[in-house]
């Protein structure tokens, strides 16, 4: 970074004369620090996990939960400072919630994704404001039902009901990441923070865009991911966060919640078998040469 | 001369992604007195070394009772804890009015922490320079969260924030195990003694200098000071030469 | 003395004149809200059991005498806890089932914390109903919180357009105020009753009211929700058959209209 120190990264805003903003690089620094995040877009839903770095022996273990639940049937992880991707999510809720004011239904993950992706970059905007020292992924699943509207009390009548197509398809499994900028993308496996590389080559190798992967198979690649990415010489101790949504006929019923205790534990079990097995191969190899 | 440009307001990361005026608000953290807190499965507890100014003046709060299920200890700048601690009577007493429920501790903390947060992102305004623990109990039983400047909260088993406190937490990590089954006492006990860590060689907790806040499951926040703690000084410092209360010459005094 | 509600607090119109709201910038004179329901729902009766709370109530909607809606839940289910049931306003009761709805959304964000009670919920709802009509805009419902309190113990109180709160080991609204309430009052006369009374004793109990009620309000309907709360959770049937009626006593109704004997 060869213009730091000639004044144009003092304040956000601000473009340096070969047209960068380096408020918001600097952002994207806070967040390569963060714990790994990813999030795994499956052929039947999606699954969030998080590396959760264990800061202190007198942290409460299972608690500090920090992926959070926006509307019922979305979910957002995010990397970088902790107290930005709160504020994040407090205005992803803010925005569900006045979308079903207005519409009285659910806000469709995409234009969730949209309109936070436009709150981040108005963040970058204004000398009286710093961005978002978070990248977030937004997972969701879009109801494939017939949904009533909110505060329905009855059906209307059976026949009749206009502007329906016959066998059209709507809703499914959708994943976003927003970075500081307000960029945000559509993914299939998405990965933030520090060992993103590791987990992007790692998501790459599951050819998630053919759709092939279930949401269980899912579950235990998210675990042996975030294992793999996680740096034991820095970091000693960590804790795997991770929650999953469905279908409304899948195990969650379209909620987004968290993994339960015996498939997390059972994927974490086959992690370490896999990262054991990777450094024996290793060792084999180094005994061959 | 070299001056660093990135720590002027709480809108500029410097180029590591760092904001300097959130940690060196971190540092006023630092500058108060200690404070303890640890939670047993039924019970929580505070404890807390207060400072007075000079020798004629009366000590500084350190534990502020917020509702009757619980209360918060301070350390770093007072007057931010009592706008902190204000907003959190309001909201307490908003909860148990609309919902006739005590405010859930997790949610309580969130709802400072987002306050919190704010002042680090908005130019014109600067982060609280004072640290929190929160401690007592709701329908899931006895919590303690940490609070700190930049908007960070914690659940935690057991923590100390304040001058030297890493001496009490050492203490702390090391009786880690035992709180959990603690009794009620033991668990004052604990806290007494971790705070005692933190003290300096020469100085001792007194009846006048320390303040405990003790909740527990069908126990009331209630904040224990002067003659109140002797005993349990007495119990935890059995074979201290002098006792509680002649501590007066070994107070510690603000300059 | 002027006997009607609306003369009190106000100068006599014999003396002063009828009410000049000239002075009002409008010229429709004062804002008015709703001084009446549209469509609305009659009764919701429910009782108290050893380990529970029934409550039912039926699915018509009414556009004044007529039966304009013949499919509308006027039982909600909160959550595995609570069950309110809406008498009055239907819209109104869409307005409210909405404002529950968000309400469990944020109840929901954090997984750990306890759920909110029927006792909560009443104590919200009454609040709610109290802040509109102290607006001058009330919600115009009357409303039973059904389900358990923060020790798991049955819970059944009301909350009314007027804001006011009532508790009682049975409730009803309505129609049933009046019809079914001493029918039920005949086996739980009391809070200590409420003990001996099972969850069969009182589903039947309550199904016989819907009875009565169908038999004697003009403005319900045959078929209708039942929901039970225990702490096994909720068990809701939105669409209940009213069954065994028999008409005989008709007969013997005597003071309307023409009669030949």
């Amino acid at each position: 970074m060869t213009s730091i120190g000639t004044g144009y990264d003092l304040s956000n805003s601000v473009f340096s004369p070969d047209g960068r903003n380096f408020q918001v690089e600097y952002a994207v620094k806070a967040v390569e620090n963060g714990g790994t995040a990813i999030g795994i877009r499956c052929k039947d839903g999606i699954v969030l996990a998080l590396e959760k770095l264990v800061t202190s022996k007198l942290l409460k273990s299972g608690a500090n939960k920090r992926i959070a639940t926006v509307d019922r049937n979305m979910g957002i992880v995010s990397s970088g400072l902790l107290p930005d991707g709160r504020h994040f999510v407090s205005r992803a809720r803010d925005e569900a919630s006045s979308w079903r004011n207005l519409y009285k239904a659910p806000i469709p993950t995409s234009s969730l994704a949209d309109r936070m992706g436009s709150y981040v970059q108005a963040y970058t905007l204004y000398s009286s404001v710093r961005p978002f020292g978070v990248t977030a992924i937004i997972g969701g699943w879009d109801s494939e039902a017939e949904l009533p509207v909110d505060g329905q009390v009855g059906a209307g009548p059976g026949v009749g009901s206009g502007g329906k197509k016959d066998g059209a398809k709507h809703g499914g499994p959708y994943l976003y990441m927003i970075e500081p900028s307000g960029l945000y993308w559509g993914y299939y496996g998405a990965a933030t923070g520090k060992g993103r590389q590791i987990a992007k080559s790692e998501l790459e190798k599951l050819n998630l865009s053919e759709g092939e992967l279930t949401l269980e198979e899912g579950v235990k690649e998210a675990a042996r991911i975030i294992y793999i990415a996680h740096d034991d010489n820095k970091d000693k101790e960590f804790e795997l966060e991770m929650t999953w949504i469905s279908s409304t006929t899948g195990p969650t019923k379209g909620r987004h919640e968290d993994v339960p205790k015996e498939l997390r534990e059972e994927a974490e079990r086959l992690a370490k078998k896999a990262l054991e097995g990777d450094d024996e191969d290793e060792e084999e190899e180094k005994m061959q040469e | 001369m070299f001056r660093n440009n990135y720590d002027n307001d709480s809108v500029t990361f410097s180029p590591q992604g760092r904001i300097f005026q959130v940690e060196y608000a971190q540092e006023a953290v630092k500058q108060g007195s200690v404070v303890v807190g640890v939670v047993s499965k039924t019970h929580a507890v505070l404890a807390a070394i207060k400072r007075n100014a000079e020798e004629l003046s009366s000590y500084q709060k350190k534990i502020i009772p917020i509702d009757s299920h619980f209360g918060i200890a301070l350390a770093g700048l007072a007057s931010d804890a009592r706008v902190l601690s204000n907003f959190m009577k309001q909201q307490s007493l908003s909860s148990r009015l609309t919902y006739d429920r005590a405010i859930p501790l997790s949610e309580i903390t969130s709802r400072i922490a987002d306050r919190a947060q704010i002042n680090t992102q908005q130019y014109g305004r600067r982060p609280y320079g004072v640290g929190l623990l929160i401690s007592g109990v709701d329908a899931k039983g006895p919590h303690l969260f940490e609070f700190q400047p930049s908007g960070v909260t914690q659940e935690m088993v057991a923590c100390g924030i304040g001058a030297r406190s890493q001496m009490a937490r050492t203490y702390l990590e090391r009786h880690l195990d035992s709180f959990e089954g603690s009794s009620r006492e033991d668990l004052i006990k604990h806290a007494l003694r971790a705070l005692k860590e933190s003290l300096s060689q020469d100085k001792e907790l007194t009846v006048d200098n320390t303040s405990v806040g003790v909740s527990g499951i069908g126990e009331d926040f209630k904040l224990f000071e002067g003659q109140d703690i002797a005993e349990w000084l007495d119990a935890t410092f059995e074979n201290r030469e002098g006792g509680g209360e002649e501590g007066g010459e070994a107070m510690e005094t603000d300059s | 003395m002027n006997h009607l509600p609306q003369a009190w607090g106000r100068p006599r119109d014999d003396i002063y004149g009828a009410y000049d709201h000239a002075h009002f910038q409008t010229a429709a004179g004062p804002n008015q809200h709703t001084q009446s329901p549209i469509v609305t729902g009659t009764s919701v009766v429910a009782a108290k059991f050893k380990d529970g709370v029934v409550i039912a109530a039926d699915n018509l909607a009414s556009y004044g005498s007529l039966a304009r809606f013949t499919d509308v839940k006027r039982l909600r289910k909160f959550n595995e806890t609570v069950v309110v049931g809406f008498g009055g306003d239907v819209s109104d009761m869409q307005y409210l089932d909405r404002l529950l709805n968000s309400l469990d959304i944020r109840e929901n964000y954090s997984s750990t914390d306890d759920p909110l009670n029927a006792k909560n919920l009443h104590t919200y709802l009454a609040k709610v109903m109290y802040k509109r009509r102290s607006d001058f805009n009330p919600l115009w419902n009357h409303l039973l919180i059904a389900g358990l309190d923060g020790e798991s113990k049955p819970f059944l109180a009301s909350a009314d357009l007027l804001g006011t709160t009532f508790s009682s080991p049975t409730l009803a609204t309505g129609f049933g105020a009046h019809l079914a309430q001493p029918i039920m009052r005949r086996t739980i006369p009391d809070e200590n009753s409420v003990k001996d009374v099972s969850k069969e004793d009182a589903v039947k109990l309550v199904k016989e009211c819907m009875k009565v009620l169908f038999y004697r309000d003009a403005r319900s309907m045959d078929k209708y929700s039942i929901a039970t709360i225990t702490k096994e959770g909720v068990e809701l049937d939105e669409n209940v058959q009213l069954e065994n009626q028999s008409w005989a006593f008709a007969e013997q109704i005597r003071g309307y209209g023409t009669q030949t004997a």
